[in-house]
């Protein structure tokens, strides 16, 4: 997490003169270098002489590093990438190797201790909160704030282009950019937002919709409550009457708008002809006649008006088909979405419009100045909450400005005009980017944040949203770091704290993955049974069929084609039930998710993630997984028998699945995930020239090898044995677990062997005794990890050398009481990093903007990236 | 829109926008939807992205994943008389107008002392020519090749350019090898800090260009949505004026993408103004994204075809899927991951899947390519003889890894400026010298250097 360390490790030395060349704030703090070489010279040389010179010094320098090999020599105290990659591999240990004596805990102290305080300049009593770049908000905050401030649900991630992410998470100020595009959409967002939720007027006729749903078969019971919302198909195929009925409130005028969509399936290449006959009638009169042929799901809207006495009325619909004899392919559909009733239009029946006093809640006033002042009220409460603070009278000034000049132009009206202004506020970059203001601390190395930007950070990090009023009124009165801890302890009991498990899990744990990634059940099932060769050559020839466009084909072919397509049909259908549904999907991500949650919630250890008795799951899920005893939709707590593999994160389909290629498992990649994800100790890079693996998927002895074996062919050369050494056997010991996380005995027709040693020493012998290891030997490691996760994203930024101390307190913390959730999380709220910021560095009088567009970027390494 | 339309013979007629666009086509006279206007006007000098014959000049880039089988996708011979190679093949019907370009190199894209991370750099240099800062957060790339056309020649249209992808997903976690995923996702970029986000759903695409709405509603509502947009600008500007001073420098960096942003904004109503009523196709609006990849990938060619059709644009970029794309493509019978075949260890029948996907992507291509074919400009030639079209790939041989020899075409005939129907092999060049020769046609006649470029290109 810090930075891709180990990645680096490997070009160490060519990068040594470019991190001499970067001058790190921390170390106007520290002693002098020359009093650290001496230091170093003295106490760290000897330690780093008897561990580590066999491999990196002397001459020698494996993986590109060597530590008496600096020019000047006082340049090796100064390279932070490679004594955070030192600290991080001997804490890890990944080094010494497992084979060579490890460091002896006062050396290793020693170690530490040099390297945090000297070479990195630490100063623990004015620890530096590091450079958050003004952070957007990404698609999912938008989303968020947009429902608390409006109560309007925009689909932001569908309206927005995707955000960039970085260090693993999409809420990372300095790469969340905005293009022309981008900013496009914000302001046509910002334009319909206000347009679904700021009525236009203070009165108009009600409007009341009879869901599709609400549609039966005439003459049959009148549906009932259990329809659920979803709107009626009406096959043209069928021949159908369905009808409701609607209780008018009053005598009037009113104006029915049907609300239809003529539906269809895709089916590539073929079209479909059917016809059918639309008849609508309001009280048996009818009043609507059409014919449809095929639409492209097109929407038709006609709308009536009638003159109806109050009390009951009945609409209903007939369907006729038109072609009884054609066969259908695409499944054409006629979808009753369902039937606005409007009024009575009558004026003296108008009601105000829905969440009108949300917006108005005063009369408004009839006279320009009150009018004037009115919206001045309401702009400013407005505005306040959309940029999370005072909104200053300049401002205000300008909007209510605008807001007039739009109520007075033509057609305008005071809710247009003050919606208008609503519609530039959610544009604005106050609203879209969190700018954070500090305490007025003229002693403090690194002032506070003001309780605004606490508010905000509180929310984002644990809501990914907006302050609410609450926490606003705190910030505003000044008492919300007085009250912290109640409040985070409100917050998490809230229903939107389950966004940072959905954000921080969804990506830490790469468990949003699971809704998308493409796992071909049918190619992953057939492995698990014994190879079929005949299978595999039909599969060639549909290939090289499929290649042809289909004027080509002859008829043989086409007969050839089609013959081959109905027995993948047919054998597809024995894998249908392992096929990963979207409800299955959803109900993995849901696994994950809640243990999270409930270790979050209960307080439980962390270590739960890893290694539990228990997990989350419905009827389909337990199910699939094989475990019976489990019924229903609902995602419930299931205790897991005691000698089952399953219970943490690693046994779950989000992980199973999301590492694996969508044919097969990929014991490397799970192996780099464990790595990467839970240990923090990724293997670097593979090289740009992989050597290609000649034998290792070769028939041996007329049968194909196991994935193990190909790998074990892979690691026998040194190159790839380094790397592969750390990943294969972590990602090996779940090859009982095939690519869509179900158990499996056997792979290609032969048994499993999920046995293994790390590189740190310790053998297991199954799934469970890993995990064993993992939150026993290895806890140290996965606490690191977690919380360097967790203030990454907290945070919005990567982390650097100066956040070492941290870390290390926190994981401190965590050891010492029993890895409990809260200590990590209140730790990291509590936290200077959290707490703090940098005063702002003055800025160029200008704003350089780049002219030239061919700039040859130097090549720089990421030495940079360890900067501040 | 008739039902009958859907079974003239050919790939064609397959999807439903094709459908309407060829109704859209029947219209009597192109020149009525804006492309003739613009020429009437006369208000550009004559040498600024126009054929000699007075129609416009269009460029677009396009770029797929994870190189191609060298041995089969490069031709045996080379000149005039060269067989299409097997990967190729699609593209017999418009052989005459696609050069198969060799020896172009992006020596950015390696390795070098950034070390691992080609995909990333594949895809982000594949038309900047820059080397990439490497980093999970700090972006640093260079003014992409599309963008710095449409710097010089936007103002010609009613957008200055048009960015599509296919691969608007985004894996959670890392991308690769310590870059950032911004690299990974985006081949256009405005300066070398902001990517341009390309459009990835068709629906969305399509009302920016046309209008939202029915046909025949949608250039009044385009003309609406101009008028909502510059009732707010004001307001915003000065807002993130103000707010600009407050910040300290990265935090500006921020500011001014918006302001660019905001800028944009303004002059793209003032060219709407100036040319008047925007086209309005005569065809259904699409629907969002196609869960069927060569549906997606189809509509999205359908599309440019529109907008160059309609000149709302003269340049484009269009990305069918991020270097290093793991798609399946089950639908021509591979299970298998794309990226995760690519480091085939020479396996035979992973190489020849391999070249199938290579082949699928080109024929996609080569469908795109006939389409504008089809179309008459005003001038009386083919919409694709007065287009240059590079389509390539940002690694070579993607199992090793190498940016030497891209596998490129160009495609189209460049006003008669380029001489299609040939095999040619470069030696060994910056490609960002095809892009130079290709900025100097576009009528970017003061581009002397580009990335790596040495010289503008000859010979094509």
């Amino acid at each position: 997490m810090i930075r891709g360390l180990n990645s680096n490790l490997r070009r160490l030395g060519s990068l040594t003169t470019l991190a001499l060349g970067l001058i790190s704030p921390t170390l106007v703090f520290a002693e002098s270098p020359v009093i650290a070489e001496d230091r170093f010279e003295e106490q760290i040389l000897p330690i780093l002489e008897d561990h580590c010179f066999a491999c990196h010094g002397l001459g020698a320098s494996k993986g590109g590093v060597a530590f008496d090999k600096f020019e000047p020599a006082e340049a090796r105290v100064q390279d932070q990438l490679l004594w955070l990659a030192v600290l991080k591999n001997v804490r890890a240990g990944v080094m010494p190797p497992a084979d060579k004596p490890r460091l002896a805990p006062d050396e290793l102290s020693k170690l530490e201790q040099w390297i945090k305080y000297e070479a990195f300049g630490i100063d623990p009593d004015h620890l530096d909160p590091g450079r958050v770049v003004i952070r957007r908000l990404n698609r999912v905050e938008y989303r968020n704030t947009i429902r608390d401030l409006l109560n309007v649900d925009f689909d932001a991630p569908s309206e927005f282009p995707s955000d960039d992410s970085g260090h693993g998470f999409d809420n990372i100020g300095e790469v969340l950019t905005i293009s022309p595009l981008l900013l496009e959409k914000y302001l046509d967002a910002a334009r319909s937002i206000i347009n679904d939720a700021v009525p236009k007027t203070s009165g108009a006729p009600a409007t009341e919709r009879i869901a599709g749903s609400r549609f039966r078969p005439a003459n049959s019971e009148p549906a009932s409550k259990d329809v659920g919302r979803r709107p009626l198909a009406l096959p043209y195929k069928d021949a159908a009457r369905v009808a409701a009925t609607y209780h008018a409130p009053h005598d009037g005028r009113y104006r029915l708008k049907l609300d239809l969509v003529a539906s269809e399936r895709y089916v590539d290449g073929v079209f479909d002809l059917n016809r059918c006959r639309t008849i609508f009638r309001i009280d048996d009169k009818e009043v609507y006649r059409q014919e449809f042929s095929r639409q492209e799901n097109k929407r038709f809207q006609p709308s009536f008006e009638v003159d109806w006495k109050s009390g009951e009325h009945h609409l209903s619909l007939e369907v006729e088909p038109l072609t009884p004899d054609l066969e259908p392919v695409r499944s054409l559909t006629l979808r009753l979405d369902g039937v606005n009733v409007i009024g009575p239009l009558e004026r003296e029946h108008w009601v105000r419009p829905e969440g009108y006093l949300r917006f108005f809640p005063e009369e408004t006033p009839k006279d320009p100045t009150g009018r004037r002042e009115a919206a001045r009220l309401i702009l400013e409460r407005f505005a306040t909450r959309a940029f999370r603070l005072p909104v200053d009278s300049v401002t205000l000034g300008r909007l209510v400005d605008l807001s007039e000049k739009i109520a007075d132009a033509p057609g305008g009206t005071f809710e247009i005009g003050v919606g208008e202004a609503m519609t530039a506020i959610l544009a604005s970059p106050r609203f879209l980017f969190r700018e954070e203001g500090y305490l007025d601390e003229p002693d403090a190395r690194y002032p506070k944040i003001d309780e605004y930007s606490l508010a905000s950070r509180l929310s984002y990090f644990l809501w990914s949203t907006t302050p609410d009023d609450e926490l606003y009124q705190l910030a505003a009165e000044g008492r919300l770091r007085q009250n912290q801890e109640s409040q985070v302890r409100r917050m998490l009991a809230d229903p939107r704290a389950s966004s940072l498990t959905h954000q921080f899990v969804g990506q830490w744990l790469q468990a949003r993955d699971i809704e998308g990634v493409p796992i071909n059940a049918f190619a992953v099932a057939t492995r698990d049974e014994p190879p079929d060769p005949d299978a595999e050559q039909r599969r060639q020839r549909f290939r090289e069929l499929r290649q042809k466009e289909p004027g080509e084909l002859t008829e043989a072919e086409k007969a050839e084609f089609e013959e081959i397509r109905k027995r993948f049909t047919g054998s597809r259908q024995r894998f249908q039930d392992l096929e990963l549904t979207g409800e299955l999907r959803r109900a993995m991500r849901q696994e994950t998710e809640l243990l999270f949650e409930h270790i979050l919630r209960e307080d439980r250890s962390l270590l739960e993630l890893l290694d539990t008795n228990y997990t989350f799951l419905n009827e389909r899920l337990a199910k699939y997984y094989g475990i019976s005893g489990v019924e229903g939709p609902a995602m419930r707590r299931v205790e897991l028998a005691p000698d089952s593999p399953r219970g943490g994160v690693l046994t779950q389909g989000t992980y199973l699945a999301v590492t694996s290629n969508p044919d097969r498992t990929s014991p490397v990649k799970r192996g780099l995930f464990i790595l990467e994800n839970l240990l923090g100790t990724p293997p670097p890079p593979p090289p740009p020239d992989i050597p290609a693996l000649e034998d290792s998927e070769k028939r041996r002895d007329g049968k194909f090898p196991t994935l193990r074996e190909s790998l074990a062919i892979h690691r026998q050369m040194p190159a790839c044995a380094s790397c592969h050494d750390r990943m294969d056997p972590l990602g090996l010991a779940f090859e009982n677990f095939n690519a869509l996380g179900r158990w499996r005995e056997q792979e290609r027709g032969g048994p499993i062997d999920a046995s293994g040693t790390l590189i740190t020493g310790e053998s297991f012998s199954s799934v469970k005794e890993l995990k064993r290891i993992l939150v026993t030997e290895r806890r140290g490691d996965f606490y690191r990890c977690l919380t360097e996760k967790l203030l990454t994203y907290a945070l919005g930024r990567g982390l650097d050398a100066n956040d070492v101390q941290t870390v290390d307190d926190l994981v401190e913390r965590l050891e010492r009481e029993g890895g409990r959730a809260s200590v990590l999380l209140s730790g990291i709220l509590e936290s200077d990093l959290f707490q703090r910021r940098r005063r702002p560095e003055p800025a160029p009088a200008a704003v350089s903007i780049n002219t030239h567009p061919n700039q040859f970027a130097e090549p720089s390494g990421p030495a940079k990236e360890s900067q501040p | 829109m008739k039902a009958q339309s859907d079974n003239r013979p050919g790939a064609l007629s397959r999807r439903q926008l094709l459908r309407g666009l060829g109704a859209f086509v029947a219209l009597p006279a192109l020149e009525s939807l804006g492309g003739g206007r613009l020429l009437a006007a006369g208000s550009s000098p004559a040498s600024i992205a126009t054929t000699a014959t007075g129609a416009p000049l269009r460029s677009a880039f396009f770029f797929f994943p994870n190189g191609a089988i060298p041995a089969t996708w490069w031709p045996e011979a080379k000149g005039a008389e060269f067989e299409l190679s097997r990967t190729l093949q699609p593209l017999s019907p418009v052989r005459n107008l696609v050069q198969v370009v060799g020896g172009l190199n992006q020596k950015s894209a390696e390795g070098g002392p950034d070390g691992a991370g080609d995909h990333a750099r594949g895809n982000a240099t594949f038309l900047t020519g820059v080397r990439l800062n490497k980093s999970a957060t700090d972006i640093r790339a260079g003014v992409s090749i599309d963008q710095a056309i449409a710097r010089k020649i936007g103002n010609q249209t009613r957008f200055p350019s048009l960015e599509l992808s296919c691969d608007p997903a985004r894996k959670t976690g890392a991308c690769d090898s310590g870059y950032s995923c911004a690299y990974q996702f985006n081949i256009s970029w405005s300066s070398p800090t902001t990517p341009m986000a390309a459009e990835s759903n068709p629906r969305l695409a399509f009302e920016r260009l046309f209008g939202a709405g029915a046909p025949g509603e949608r250039a009044a509502n385009l003309k609406r949505r101009r008028e909502e947009q510059r009732s707010i600008l004001d307001f915003v500007m000065d807002d993130a004026r103000s707010m600009e001073r407050r910040l300290d420098s990265a935090d500006r960096q921020k500011l001014d993408q918006y302001l660019t942003g905001v800028r944009e904004v303004e002059s793209r109503i003032e060219a709407a103004e100036r040319f008047g009523e925007s086209p309005d196709p005569e065809v259904e609006t699409p629907e969002g994204i196609p869960s069927d990849y060569a549906e997606y990938v189809g509509v999205m060619f359908d599309l440019l075809v529109m907008a160059f059709q309609t000149d709302s644009t003269r340049v484009a970029s269009f990305l069918l899927a991020h270097d290093g794309s793991n798609r399946s493509f089950d639908h021509i019978g591979i299970t298998e991951g794309h990226h995760d075949l690519s480091h085939h260890q020479n396996r035979k029948d992973w190489i020849d899947k391999l070249a199938d996907i290579d082949r699928w992507y080109v024929a996609q291509f080569s469908r795109f390519l006939q389409r504008m074919h089809e179309l008459r400009d005003i001038d009386g030639h083919t919409l694709l003889e007065n287009s240059m079209f590079v389509y390539g790939s940002g690694n070579a041989d993607s199992n090793r890894h190498t940016h030497d020899n891209l596998p490129i075409l160009l495609a189209g005939g460049g006003g008669g400026t380029l001489q299609g129907g040939r095999h040619v092999k470069h030696g060994s060049k910056p490609m960002t010298n095809l892009f130079l020769s290709i900025a100097e046609r576009m009528g970017v006649d003061d581009l002397e250097r580009f990335g790596d470029s040495d010289a503008p290109l000859s010979d094509i």
